[in-house]
């Protein structure tokens, strides 16, 4: 038992809790836990440009390493421009912590300044948030935050601690470990579980990001391949089966293969796991897979029959969850007659797309280069719109993990700063950040970080002039009438490469099909600053295939009007 | 919409109770009436809440989302006799 201040007793607490980087801004109401924070060897403070950045950087640290990842901020404006990274991080199960200052103890309440009721406002979007009120208290509040994120379904989980609370002098008294309960697997559920995959006819494995967060890609695989089961992984999944394999149909949902939607709609059983039947995934949810049993296995039991009944629920870590069936299913089902329907949407709809008209390059064509001639072993975060769907579709992800973005929320400006997290926690990987042009002019600000902190991200703008996704809408559904798309970034207002020189980076730009490979090329020799690439792609360039919105799966276009599941009776 | 009685113990935390109100309103639930009371351990109450959900909302996901909150104990859905329905 030591006497220290909070300030100090904070910083030791983060390392024992095993933290080793904070992305974060200093100001009034933290101010103490930033002078301990110096004199930290374990610990790397790496001054981000807006906190946002620090939040997304926090998440996306987390999810290339699979540990916590830490952001701080100040009290008021600091901690309230958090809020996007902790509603992000909330959705898609990211485990963080964030740590706030607060004002003083005897101000709170008093509409002090930079008084903001951070804890409350973040009420919904937490996992659990703690005010310190005790100096003494830290230790435990931080192993329990560290515990709360990590444990369970993983989330964001913040800490808020006055200004006077730091400052304190205290003791420091090294946490008891947190103990976290692990529920085993019913295992009659189990027995039920492996007795309809016996039997069924139909069956598809409807992969989500759970089984990401619980590092069960390896057995997974083993279970896919005893039992010959086609897989189809969802946007928070991509990589936790690998593309290049043969039982792999591609990604389900709105912007999904035809064989991926198909397999979950003709289904007669849907082994789903780590997922929580989206939207964005089933479609008008009475037209979902009307034919399926549902066997729903998630740590979570409150996402397990809340959008569709389970007829087999398992609660539980999919890792255990996948264990135990493959202990429990001795025989593999027929599917002949299925993977000879399956083949034939493969062959008959694979993802494709057309050159623009106007001779620009297409943006499909640039993001399949990059996870072709930057590999696998990459790391690939996305923005959100078009770009993001297309880095979902044409990179080839082998390994969970790689692909790392804003599903849930689907927050734009998620990619650079999440590139930036990514990097800090994997220095030995390639990271790059597959981005829009409207999104990139929400948080670029952190390339400057980047420049400064030796964070060697690339960057590749998809440049297609546009909000485009949100364009491609309103080609759709509103009669082309462009209300407020337009981004004026084909005109270079911003030239983006000058914008990267600006920020201290390496600027690129590419217009010409013949100088994509050469331009990615010549951006993975920089080591030394981070590189942006300007791809100027054209704007018309649409996402396909696509569930509109309020519709059924069944009604999945290829291109604007085809509906090969629709139209024919296959 | 169909009525139901939810009876939780709760941690005397700061923040607990704006946690659960706030879930029912994050939810969608219409709160019809909700106390709360000391119970002879000094660290958890107890409330008791009558909630309203449309018809076809099992209550058992509700539980389980107020079951998630750290500072909830426990919490059950009191089977309700008189249960009323107001259209379908
Ligand atoms: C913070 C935020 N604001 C608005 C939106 C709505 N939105 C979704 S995609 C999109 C367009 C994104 O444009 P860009 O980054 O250029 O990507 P593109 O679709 O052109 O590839 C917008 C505005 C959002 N998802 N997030
Ligand atoms: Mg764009």
């Amino acid at each position: 038992m030591d006497t220290v201040t909070g300030a100090s007793s904070l910083v030791r607490a983060l390392e024992d809790a095993g933290c080793e980087v904070i992305f974060g801004i200093p100001g009034g109401a933290i101010l103490p836990a930033y002078d301990p924070l110096l004199d930290s060897v374990k610990i790397r403070h790496v001054l981000v440009r807006h906190e946002q950045g620090a939040g997304h950087a926090a998440s996306g640290y987390a999810q290339a390493t699979g540990r916590v990842g830490v952001c701080v901020a100040t009290s008021g404006p600091g901690a309230t421009n958090l809020v996007t990274p902790l509603a992000d991080a909330y959705m898609d199960s990211v485990p963080i912590v964030a740590i706030t200052g607060q004002v003083n103890r005897s101000m709170i309440g008093t509409d002090a300044f930079q008084e903001a009721d951070i804890r409350s406002i973040s009420l919904p979007i937490t996992k659990h948030a703690f005010q310190v009120t005790d100096p003494a208290d830290i230790p435990a509040v931080i192993a329990e935050a560290f515990a709360l994120a990590a444990g369970g379904r993983p989330g964001p989980v913040l800490v808020d601690i006055p200004k006077d609370v730091l400052a304190a002098t205290t003791t420091y008294t090294p946490a008891a470990p947190v103990a976290i309960s692990r529920i085993t697997p019913a295992a009659n559920e189990i027995r039920r579980a492996a007795g309809l995959i016996a039997s069924s006819r139909r069956p598809v494995f409807y992969i989500g990001g759970g089984v990401v967060r619980a590092g069960a890609a390896a057995e997974l695989r083993t279970l896919a391949e005893r039992t010959g089961i086609p897989v189809v992984t969802t946007l928070m999944a991509r990589g936790a089966f690998p593309d290049s394999h043969r039982q792999h149909l591609g990604m389900p949902g709105m912007h999904g293969t035809v064989p991926a939607v198909a397999a979950l709609q003709q289904s007669d059983l849907l082994i789903a796991l780590g997922t929580r039947f989206d939207d964005r995934v089933t479609g008008v949810l009475d037209l979902f897979a009307p034919n399926a049993a549902v066997i729903h296995a998630d740590i979570d039991p409150a996402e397990i029959s809340k959008n569709r009944k389970a007829d087999v629920p398992i609660v539980g870590d999919c890792k255990d969850v996948l264990v135990s069936l493959n202990a429990a299913v001795r025989r593999a089902p027929v599917l002949t007659s299925w993977w000879a329907y399956l083949d034939g949407l493969r062959d008959r709809f694979p993802l494709g797309y057309d050159w623009p008209a106007d001779g620009k390059l297409a943006p499909q064509h640039v993001i399949e280069r990059i996870g072709t001639l930057v590999g696998p072993e990459a790391i690939y975060t996305a923005g959100v719109g078009q770009h993001q769907m297309w880095a979902a579709q044409f990179v080839g992800y082998e390994r969970p993990g790689s692909f790392i973005n804003s599903g849930g929320l689907g927050t734009m400006g998620f990619a650079v700063p999440a590139a930036m997290g990514a990097q800090c926690g994997v220095p030995d990987r390639a990271v790059w950040a597959i981005d829009g042009d409207g999104c990139f002019q929400m948080t670029n600000q952190e390339l400057v970080t980047c420049a400064l902190d030796g964070i060697p991200i690339k960057v590749a703008i998809i440049n297609n002039g546009n909000l485009g996704m949100v364009r491609q809408w309103q080609n759709l559904f509103y009669r082309g009438r462009y209300s407020n798309t337009g981004l004026s970034t084909h005109d270079r207002v911003p030239d983006f490469v000058a914008l990267a020189e600006a920020l201290g980076c390496a600027g690129l730009r590419c217009t010409e099909k013949s100088e994509v490979d050469d331009v990615i090329m010549r951006a993975m020799e920089v080591r030394d600053r981070p590189v942006v690439i300007d791809f100027v792609v054209g704007e018309d360039a649409q996402v396909w295939p696509m569930v509109a919105a309020g519709t059924g799966n069944d009604e999945i276009m290829t291109v604007r009007g085809i509906k090969p599941l629709f139209d024919e009776d296959l | 919409m169909n009525r139901h009685e939810l009876s939780l113990v709760l941690r005397n935390a700061p923040g607990a109770l704006a946690r659960v109100v706030v879930l029912f309103s994050s939810r969608g639930v219409d709160v019809e009436s909700l106390s709360l009371d000391p119970t002879e351990r000094g660290d958890v109450s107890r409330m008791d809440v009558v909630v309203w959900l449309p018809a076809g909302r099992n209550p058992d996901q509700l539980v389980k989302q107020l079951s998630r909150l750290v500072d909830v104990k426990s919490v059950v859905a009191v089977a309700d006799p008189a249960r009323n329905q107001i259209g379908a």
